[in-house]
């Protein structure tokens, strides 16, 4: 769940931190000018080292190491200009979006920051929807570009835009409203919905070797059990990255890690394959994750340590929705949960206390430690927590990269396991 | 612009901090004006079904009729699903501070009641899963939109563009964006259909002026995509200025969108042409829910209004109408329906461009002792009927306004009618 909750807003309102209680009736916490507020700078230096790692390789596989048509590379390098340009877009509306988000009183104190000076900052909250409306028109425009008008790529991705949209609007309205942990739950299914309605693929499962014996088949048709597991790809994908958080950092961080893994792996398969179908698919994934990936770091660029802006409900839903939508109609759902492996253990780990058998504390946060500024992990079942009990007390920093690191190295081992098993498996 | 503007927020939070309500349990709307509604809707229903079971019984297949009856009953849970909602999101927004005061009873104890605003939340949270689950359900009759690829397009463009104009409707309610900005949202929100649009873009020319063109048909192409999106810019503000009476914009746009449903179910009944009559139903399967969500909206919102709609509604009712206007084809016939729009905005024009002073609220003045609106000179339709007509009640203007509304759409019926031969 999001962890940097503001405070309920009776309290928050009615108790000023004014020492003096007959005077000013003005709360100092007011903020009556708009501009006497400014976040601090971006980090861009660290953003564009990571957007230049990233580029180089995904570059050196386009042009170099595989023959792909010049058409498809022209496509996909408008998409990377685009979406750098929705990068700039997003840097450039971060702060402004800021001032009246805080104005609006959205913001969260940082409570991994608690009895330190910057455990008093308010930190404007939701920046995520700034985040989700670039991207939607950056991957609008795109479709411009890149899509034929009788294309038939152009269904889905309507009804990707659709989801996302909704998705978006429906995270928004939970991080202005609040409201209750089990509608919370649910609205990642509503979401989903315009995509039951366009999915027009194949429902059938290929079934591993070895287990073909026993099951019968080599395919499986699973007809309509095929649209509720998508249904539960989406509401998982969207709620394991809300569950996985609680540091400066982590949600926008996995989901730049995530994504990365899924473009490259797109641009293997799209390498690798002579299926003009197969092909279209990854591509059509690609002129997805690109804008994502893009608009995502130009949120980190802010987000990353130590905060200045917090990325709401409205981030972690909208990220989860594309990255569903791209593995289901790319159909590579299942390299997909590859790529999320430490959410599915975060998610398992946490299940005892998600299902109450545990005792369940309102956020399952590491302890602050203000004199050190050191996290310790406390006994809840995270990865957050788990990972301070096994290698010790660190910085905030520390446990975010260390985290990310692990990220990456699944992604990579995932990459490893797909080459190995390819000739086992199918 | 929308005249129910909470005040600035530094002092509403100040005076908010002693008066919000501990518990969100201490707001109670009052009750929904349910029997009005429902009347309505019943008056509704009769044409609508009389059409589409008596008049036109051999022209419409049994599937199509039933796949619209399906749509029909989807709606009207969707009506309920709004009725039961709206209270409970009125609690939430009233604690985010999403209010406003009413402006045309200062002075009066209702007057300084706060009222929930953006409650177009709910109505467009509920359209859009309704509208979804038509097309679910509807995929397992014949006459449905998953079949045929061209049309599955267009209705995911449509569902994308109406989404995302609810997101920026509310985000504007929120956020509180200015003025320029609002402007502009309705351009972005168009976009995917602009993308999507696949039809023809040339038009009639009327035969009068075919020796001047030259020309019968004309193809305009891309000029055709900027006519969509200044139709789309143009649909969303028109509402949003012809408002500030309890219950003016969600009036409008159930009036408008009856006449609508009506002449879709009469083009259906009077043509021979599938990709024509596709062009129509798809248009009713996006009107019915909009018409019943509206409903269920109206039910709090009409005079006295209990809670307050927001741009989100108006940018949301207004794309819907924009949307199957142009994915219909029949994007004239529904600026004829928008005519007092149209009037509205034509007269407001000075005012707007800043060539007349244009106040923050172009409202009427109120006055508490005899209860009566009094017109102002402000230059829109709310205020020239007041001088035309004299005082009156703030729900007689409003009921005045709508059967203005009503007529204009009657007129278009008959115009068009009798125009057909002439134009084309």
């Amino acid at each position: 769940m999001a962890v940097r909750r503001r405070p309920s807003i009776p309290n928050q309102t009615a108790a000023p931190p004014n020492p003096d209680p007959g005077g000013d009736p003005q709360p100092p916490n007011t903020a009556p000018s708009l501009d006497q507020f400014s976040l601090a700078p971006p980090k861009l230096g660290l953003i564009l080292s990571v957007l230049a790692l990233f580029l180089i390789p995904f570059f050196y596989l386009l042009f170099v190491h595989y023959q792909v048509e010049s058409d498809l590379r022209y496509y996909i390098s408008i998409c990377v200009a685009l979406s750098l340009v929705g990068f700039v877009f997003t840097v450039g509306l971060i702060p402004v979006a800021a001032r009246y988000l805080l104005r609006r009183n959205m913001f969260g104190y940082d409570i991994n920051k608690r009895g330190t000076p910057q455990g008093e900052v308010k930190v404007p909250e939701t920046l995520g929807i700034v985040t989700a409306i670039v991207f939607l028109v950056v991957a609008i425009v795109l479709q411009l570009c890149t899509l034929t008008a009788d294309s038939d790529w152009l269904v889905e991705y309507n009804a990707a835009l659709a989801c996302i949209c909704f998705m978006t609007l429906l995270g928004f309205d939970d991080d202005v409203l609040d409201v209750p942990w089990r509608v919370k739950l649910a609205l990642p299914f509503f979401a989903s919905l315009p995509l039951m309605m366009a999915y027009a693929g194949h429902t059938s499962i290929i079934i591993p070797k070895p287990l073909v014996p026993y099951v019968g088949l080599s395919v499986l048709d699973l007809g309509v059990i095929y649209k509720v597991y998508m249904i539960l790809l989406v509401i998982f994908c969207t709620n394991s990255i809300n569950i996985h958080a609680g540091l400066n950092g982590l949600e926008v961080g996995q989901t730049v890690v995530i994504s990365f893994a899924v473009l490259i792996h797109n641009l293997m398969q799209i390498g690798a394959s002579t299926d003009i179908d197969y092909k279209q698919a990854h591509a059509f994934s690609i002129y997805i994750m690109w804008p994502l990936l893009t608009t995502s770091l130009g949120l980190l660029a802010f987000n990353w340590y130590p905060s200045s802006v917090f990325v709401g409900d409205t981030y972690t839903y909208f990220a989860g929705m594309s990255l569903a939508v791209v593995g289901i109609l790319g159909h590579f759902s299942e390299t997909l949960l590859l790529f999320f492996l430490p959410q599915i253990l975060n998610f398992l780990y946490s299940c005892p206390q998600l299902f109450g058998f545990v005792h369940c504390p309102r956020h399952r946060l590491p302890r602050f430690d203000t004199q050190t500024g050191l996290l310790t992990g406390t006994n809840d079942m995270n990865l957050v927590n788990l990972f301070l009990r096994l290698f010790g007390r660190c910085t905030e920093k520390s446990l975010c990269i260390r985290l990310l690191i692990f990220q990456a190295l699944s992604c990579l081992m995932c990459f490893g396991l797909r080459y190995i098993l390819a000739g086992w498996y199918k | 612009m929308v005249v129910r503007r909470r005040q600035s927020i530094p002092d509403q939070t100040v005076r908010s901090s002693e008066l919000t309500p501990e518990k969100e349990g201490e707001l109670s709307l009052a009750a929904p004006k349910l029997g009005l509604v429902l009347s309505i809707l019943a008056m509704f229903l009769v044409p609508f079904f009389y059409f589409l079971f008596v008049r036109y019984r051999m022209e419409i297949e049994i599937h199509l009729r039933l796949s619209i009856l399906v749509c029909v009953a989807i709606s009207l849970c969707g009506f309920v699903a709004s009725a039961l909602l709206i209270p409970v999101a009125a609690r939430y927004l009233l604690r985010r501070n999403l209010f406003g005061h009413d402006l045309n009873k200062r002075g009066t104890p209702q007057g300084a009641t706060k009222v929930p605003e953006a409650l177009g939340i709910v109505t467009g949270i509920v359209f859009l899963v309704v509208a979804v689950s038509v097309q679910l359900a509807v995929s397992f009759l014949q006459y449905n939109l998953t079949a045929d690829s061209d049309w599955l397009v267009e209705y995911n463009a449509a569902l994308a563009c109406i989404c995302f104009m609810i997101l920026l409707g509310f985000v504007d309610d929120v956020l509180d964006v200015p003025w320029s900005v609002k402007l502009v949202l309705p351009l972005f929100a168009a976009l995917p259909l602009v993308m999507a649009y696949a039809g023809h873009t040339s038009i009639v020319i009327p035969k009068h002026l075919v020796p001047f063109v030259g020309q019968s048909v004309l193809d305009l192409g891309w000029i055709y995509k900027v006519y969509m999106i200044m139709l789309v810019v143009f649909c969303t503000n028109s509402i949003n200025i012809h408002a500030g009476i309890n219950g003016l914009e969600v009036g409008q746009t159930v009036v408008i969108s009856v006449a609508i449903l009506i002449f879709n179910l009469i083009q259906i009944g009077a043509s021979t042409d599938p990709d024509y009559k596709k062009a129509h139903v798809f248009s009713i399967y996006i009107m019915l829910p909009l018409l019943t969500t509206s409903l269920g909206l109206l039910a709090f919102n009409w005079y006295p209004s209990s809670i307050f709609v927001g741009d989100t509604y108006t940018y949301f009712a207004g794309m819907a109408m924009a949307v199957v206007g142009i994915l219909g084809h029949f994007s004239e016939t529904l600026l004829l329906f928008f005519l007092p729009q149209v009037l509205n905005f034509l007269y407001s024009c000075p005012q707007l461009f800043g060539i007349v002073p244009c106040p923050r609220h172009r409202l009427p003045r109120f006055d508490p002792q005899t209860g009566l609106l009094i017109g102002s000179s402000d230059m829109n339709l709310v205020n020239l009927f007041l001088r035309l007509f004299g005082q009156c009640t703030e729900k007689s203007l409003c009921i005045r306004l709508l059967i203005f509304q009503a007529f204009s759409c009657l007129l278009c019926f008959g115009l068009r009618s009798i125009l057909a031969g002439w134009y084309k």
